[in-house]
């Protein structure tokens, strides 16, 4: 009895095991499609037309990948999907999708419903990064004409990886989407896309922010607000701060590399009355002068300190202002902080946030550190 | 007497020589009758010598030695025996009755002479190599030590090459081979014990250890494993390590080989115990732990920092030998979304208008390059090239250019393949469990394979050689554990031998291991 008891539980355990396992499938690679990105636009007749672009690995000695797009429409995303099996003839794989571009119309409808089958099916994934194509149709964009690779989606991704390092985009991907979406007291940003035109050819470029509030998307931030932007948000990777300096009636130019960045925020709040304290520290070093004019000593090094500390203690100021009065959309995020730091402020006001963050008052201080000159000690003109 | 004797030799001329000779149990007074005796026993073998001579002075003195031809030293019988007897002044007032003993004593010049009786060890002292000298007249016999032949030279064992470590390897004589270890262990705790196994080929074979650090109980263990084989004949140590190893239905080997008197030395002085066999230059050591397989007699003569790298590229090499297929076949045909995007479009391209499913063709290319190895290492040296070009070119470029099989799936052949050549005395276990873990792969992606996994890892942990686990170490660097399985620790660290096998005398630095604490 007891011999066979052991072998009996353990083939039970086996048996048990592999049948209540999720689902699996031998399946071999050169018969699926592997999408690269996908467009969702509004329909003509569907609620949902989406575009697929599917990567065509062609044999031979070279391996040489182009792309293709499928549009469909559907009544649900996971319906239009589904029909584009019939006519790309292979099962569409989702997995290593990188894009996922929402035009302007779809937006406006509402975000979340587009990507709730992402969120919910298990090939889709969570780290795909999410787009608005501001002036054309999403499904446009694959239509452009990629610079280095064939495969629009994966140029894409590269030039968001790259506008987000400076500054000019922000990240967001479904999973970040999704945190901030649920999350009270902040509004959410996506990054936008263009086409632009040059040499009669259209080149996708991605700069600038989409505002979504509530779900919806309301307005645009252009590529410099977005900088401003990533500075409240703490979201600073990278990039370029342009100054400019009038000594001894010249005009000066100073390109400002920047390398770090902490932002502080801390919600202040006395009975009624809320007010925010934005800390800005940023690490910057020169990169670029175009004058003669020296300012290598310390008093002209203070001085440029100063100034950029003034241009950008101004710009964020005035962006805030521009969301609170135009939009009213707690992009920043300082409800969330506030929720965060004094729980029982919040209780009081996080119900009509809309309205406390519109009047909100925002003390911002700025700090600029000049870390370095990079290469040149001195002005390229000096001593000439 | 003499009667009976006749008619026993009529008898047994249809018997067995092994019969035959157990049932002698004495010679006859009269010389004659002894000759016939012996060339009854050893009827039919023409390479028996039979040569009668007497004494230049003593006629009475007539004698007769049997040896086996090619089994001898002939300069030994020529100069020893022959020549003293022949040309000694014998006088005559010897007393009859005394003259072997004289012979024994004063004329015979040979270190090992034996008086000897009965006439099975006779027989066996005759096959052995030895001279039997028989004298008229004495119902007696002197076995003369004259043992020779040729044997192989000591040479470099090509089983296994090193860089740096003595060159010598053993040899199929027995008595050569126990020299070889005697001479690197200087000491008379160094013990040797012999046994003979095999009802039809009487082997030789030699238990040694070195007293006070091997374990009586796995001492005890061997020797009663060995008188329980009951075999017609042993040629090689092979046939012992097969019928005595703990777990035989186990791919895994439990018992070790080494054709390396250095290695046994080292393995002596851990505790181990050593087993000779006659005619085999493969000696085999127990217990034998898992971590064994990755241990090179280099690794203690090289830098540490330098053996430790190469034990971990074969301890590497001996889980990826055995796991890489399946893994790569589960990325592929179950998880594609855990392989990096570039790498599944590569593989994907190489797919393009391939026949075979991923896992066929990895089946078929992983047992083409099973018939490749077998045939490298039986074919004749001379055709080596034709086998390396089929190899290479016919089978890897061709079959990929043809989109016969995809290009990656050669790659991973060649790569288990290589990787399965790092650990040659892993190799049986290598290629079953890969098989085992593909098939596992192949049904249920990354979980069928790690189920594999899991049998496989238990079946390891469940073996033990000679009571000893059989991992033991591998899942442990604490302590000393460590320092002598993953890694090789520097002989200054090294202050303790392997617990549980040397646990008689744990210590072998006895001055460092207090300076340590």
């Amino acid at each position: 009895m007891k011999k066979t008891r052991i072998p009996l539980l353990a083939l039970m355990i086996l048996i048990i095991s592999t049948v209540t396992t999720g689902c699996w499938n031998y399946r071999e690679v050169d018969k699926m499609s592997i999408v690269a990105g996908v467009a969702v636009d509004k329909g003509q007749k569907d609620k949902f037309q989406i575009t697929v672009e599917i990567i065509q690995v062609s044999a031979g000695k070279d391996t040489n990948m182009t792309s293709k797009t499928i549009t469909m429409e559907g009544k649900t995303m996971f319906d239009a999907a589904r029909n584009i099996i019939s006519i790309s003839g292979k099962r569409l794989y989702w997995s290593h999708a990188k894009v996922i571009i929402l035009s302007k119309e779809i937006a406006s409808q509402g975000v979340t419903e587009v990507i709730e089958w992402y969120n919910r099916d298990s090939e889709t994934r969570e780290d795909v990064r999410i787009l608005i194509s501001k002036g054309t149709s999403a499904k446009e964009v694959f239509a452009g004409q990629g610079s280095t690779d064939d495969i629009k989606s994966f140029v894409l991704e590269e030039m968001i990886k790259n506008q987000v390092s400076l500054s000019k985009a922000p990240m967001m991907d479904i999973l970040k989407f999704n945190i901030e979406s649920k999350t009270q007291g902040i509004s959410t940003i996506i990054p936008t896309v263009n086409l632009l035109k040059k040499d009669g050819k259209m080149y996708p470029q991605i700069m600038g922010t989409a505002i979504i509030k509530n779900d919806k998307l309301v307005g645009f931030l252009d590529g410099e607000e977005t900088k401003d932007l990533t500075f409240i948000r703490d979201e600073v990777k990278g990039g370029v701060l342009i100054e400019e300096m009038q000594a001894n009636d010249v005009h000066t130019l100073v390109s400002l590399e920047i390398f770090k960045n902490k932002t502080k925020v801390t919600p202040v709040s006395d009975d009624q009355d809320i007010e925010i304290n934005l800390n800005i520290d940023t690490t910057v070093a020169i990169d670029e002068i175009n004058s003669s004019e020296t300012i290598f000593n310390e008093e002209g090094r203070r001085e440029l300190e100063e100034s950029a500390e003034n241009t950008l203690k101004e710009r964020i100021e005035s962006l805030i202002k521009k969301i609170q009065s135009e939009y009213n959309a707690d992009i920043f995020g300082f409800g969330a902080k506030l929720r965060e730091n004094d729980a029982q402020v919040w209780n009081d006001v996080g119900n009509n946030w809309d309205e406390v963050f519109k009047d909100l008052k925002v003390n911002v201080q700025t700090a600029v550190h000049i870390k370095n000159s990079a290469m040149l000690s001195k002005s390229s003109k000096e001593g000439d | 007497m003499i009667k009976r004797i006749k008619k026993r030799n009529l008898e047994t001329t249809t018997k067995s020589m092994e019969k035959n000779h157990s049932e002698n149990s004495g010679l006859n007074k009269s010389l004659d009758d002894n000759i016939s005796l012996f060339k009854n026993i050893f009827k039919n073998d023409e390479t028996l010598i039979i040569r009668g001579f007497q004494n230049k002075r003593l006629q009475s003195a007539q004698c007769c030695i049997f040896y086996l031809d090619g089994m001898v030293n002939a300069e030994i019988i020529n100069e020893n025996i022959i020549q003293p007897v022949l040309s000694n002044d014998l006088s005559e007032n010897i007393e009859s009755n005394n003259l072997l003993e004289e012979l024994k004593k004063k004329v015979i010049v040979s270190n090992n002479v034996t008086l000897e009786t009965e006439v099975n060890k006779m027989v066996s002292s005759i096959i052995n190599g030895d001279t039997l000298f028989l004298l008229e007249g004495y119902d007696k016999a002197l076995i003369i030590s004259s043992k020779g032949g040729e044997t192989r030279p000591i040479t470099e064992p090509t089983s296994s090459r090193i860089i740096r470590g003595p060159r010598e390897g053993f040899t199929e004589s027995i008595m050569l081979n126990l020299s070889l270890v005697r001479r690197k262990i200087k000491n008379p705790e160094f013990k040797v014990k012999f046994k003979e196994i095999g009802e039809r080929t009487h082997t030789k074979t030699c238990i040694c250890y070195i007293e006070g650090l091997a374990l009586e109980g796995i001492l005890n263990e061997l020797e009663l494993r060995l008188d329980k084989i009951e075999i017609d004949g042993i040629i090689d140590s092979g046939y012992i390590q097969e019928l005595i190893k703990d777990a035989p239905y186990s791919p895994f080997e439990t018992i070790g080989s080494s054709e390396r008197p250095d290695v046994i030395a080292a393995k002596l002085l851990e505790g181990r115990i050593a087993l000779f066999v006659d005619g085999s230059p493969f000696v085999l050591t127990v217990p034998y732990l898992v971590v064994e397989n990755f241990q090179s007699n280099e690794d203690y003569y090289n830098n540490y920092i330098f053996s430790s790298m190469n034990r971990l590229i074969r301890g590497f090499t001996a889980v990826t030998s055995i796991t890489i297929p399946a893994i790569f076949l589960s990325l592929v045909t179950y998880h594609q979304e855990m392989l990096p995007t570039p790498l599944l479009l590569s593989i994907s391209s190489s797919r393009q208008g391939v026949p075979f499913p991923t896992v066929v063709s990895l089946f078929i290319m992983l047992f083409i390059f099973d018939m490749l190895r077998e045939a490298g290492t039986r074919m004749p040296s001379s055709v080596g090239q034709a086998v390396n070009i089929v190899g290479t070119l016919v089978l890897g470029q061709a079959a990929v250019e043809a989109r016969l099989v995809s290009a990656p799936v050669i790659i991973v052949t060649a790569l288990t393949g290589i990787m399965t050549l790092i650990n040659m005395n892993f190799i049986s276990a290598t290629i079953i469990f890969r098989t085992f873990l593909l098939i596992g792969a192949s049904f249920l992606g990354i979980y069928g394979f790690l189920m594999c996994i899991i049998i496989l890892y238990l079946h390891l942990m469940s073996i033990r050689s000679f009571g000893v686990p059989y991992m033991m170490n591998v899942t442990r660097a604490k302590d000393h554990d460590g320092q002598d399985a993953w890694i090789r620790a520097p002989w200054w660290a090294m202050t303790l031998r392997p617990k549980i096998i040397a646990a008689n005398d744990l210590v072998r630095q006895s001055s460092r291991l207090g300076k340590e604490k």
